[in-house]
């Protein structure tokens, strides 16, 4: 009964009032699914704070990549003593983290400390399984390397080097580790 | 128009040839003094045997690295100073591309270490 009351009083209302009163039910009806499929299917906190994560990084690799775009091209070093553009403390930390790159020559180079590290490189083709650039708070120093493994004299074996990042080549794209102290 | 896709043509081919002119020999790379330029900008200048680095040479690499001394079969090998891209320096002997032998190597701070050298490690 009183079903029917409510409806002859919704039936009596304008056209318009009652499309847009359809409207309204219709988008909440849309509103409550997501939020149901949410619940279910969604990753809700997780995902915005992955997004936020994201953004962070994405701000902090243009930061650095304009920093860069000011140095000139070719070696940069974070010493005294030769022709080579010296740089600052701050752009030695933002040079070192935007890096991702270790240079083949500075492979080389590290190697000719290591006589294992040389053979299973030369051994296995020049290949390298993985490199390295981290920035190290505590020394306020970057470090770099790289991980070869392979055969050395018949037996299957993985070496890690690493040392102090000196020396960088700036591309004008990108940034490379052009020398490793590992003495 | 067609003025101007020759003339960029023209202009790539003649940049090409001088760049390509940059790498390879000067001199007598095959059996005396000449000086080779890798395409990674590594150069060596010094006496060739049967195409090889043999005899006394200077080897440059583009990130600092600078061997200068004797070579033998295209190695270092025999008596060398290599200079590492920080300036420290090696002095002494070398085999196979390593040092190996007496030698004294100073660091870029001034420190000096001198003794026997096995595979690029200080023998105790």
């Amino acid at each position: 009964m009183l079903q029917e009351i409510y409806l002859n009083k919704l039936k009596e209302l304008p056209e318009h009032t009652r499309k847009f009163v359809g409207l309204v039910v219709i988008v909440i009806i849309v509103i409550f699914s997501f939020g149901i499929l949410n619940a279910f299917f969604g990753e809700g906190e997780e995902l915005v704070a992955k997004m936020k994560k994201e953004e962070e990084r994405i701000a902090q690799e243009k930061k650095l990549s304009e920093l860069i775009s000011t140095l000139p091209s070719g070696i940069l070093v974070p010493f005294e003593g030769n022709d080579n553009h010296r740089l600052s403390k701050e752009q030695y930390k933002a040079v070192c983290n935007a890096t991702k790159i270790v240079s083949q020559r500075a492979v080389m180079g590290a190697n000719l400390i290591n006589f294992k590290a040389h053979k299973i490189y030369t051994n296995n083709g020049n290949k390298i399984d993985e490199t390295f650039v981290k920035w190290d708070e505590e020394n306020n120093k970057c470090f770099a390397g790289f991980v070869l493994s392979g055969s050395n004299v018949g037996i299957n074996e993985t070496i890690t080097i690493s040392g102090e990042a000196l020396s960088f080549f700036n591309t004008g794209i990108d940034t490379r580790v052009y020398f490793i102290k590992n003495f | 128009m067609k003025k101007y896709i020759i003339y960029i043509i023209l202009s790539f081919l003649i940049t090409t040839s001088v760049s390509a002119r940059k790498t390879g020999c000067e001199g007598n790379c095959d059996n005396g003094f000449g000086k080779w330029t890798y395409t990674d900008k590594t150069t060596y200048e010094g006496n060739w045997v049967d195409t090889k680095k043999h005899g006394q040479g200077t080897e440059t690499w583009p990130n600092g690295y600078i061997y200068e001394g004797e070579f033998k079969n295209s190695q270092w090998s025999g008596k060398g100073i290599l200079t590492f891209p920080d300036g420290s320096t090696y002095k002494g002997e070398w085999t196979n591309g390593f040092m190996n032998g007496e030698g004294t190597f100073t660091w870029s701070d001034g420190r000096i270490i001198k003794g026997t050298w096995v595979n690029g490690k200080l023998k105790e």
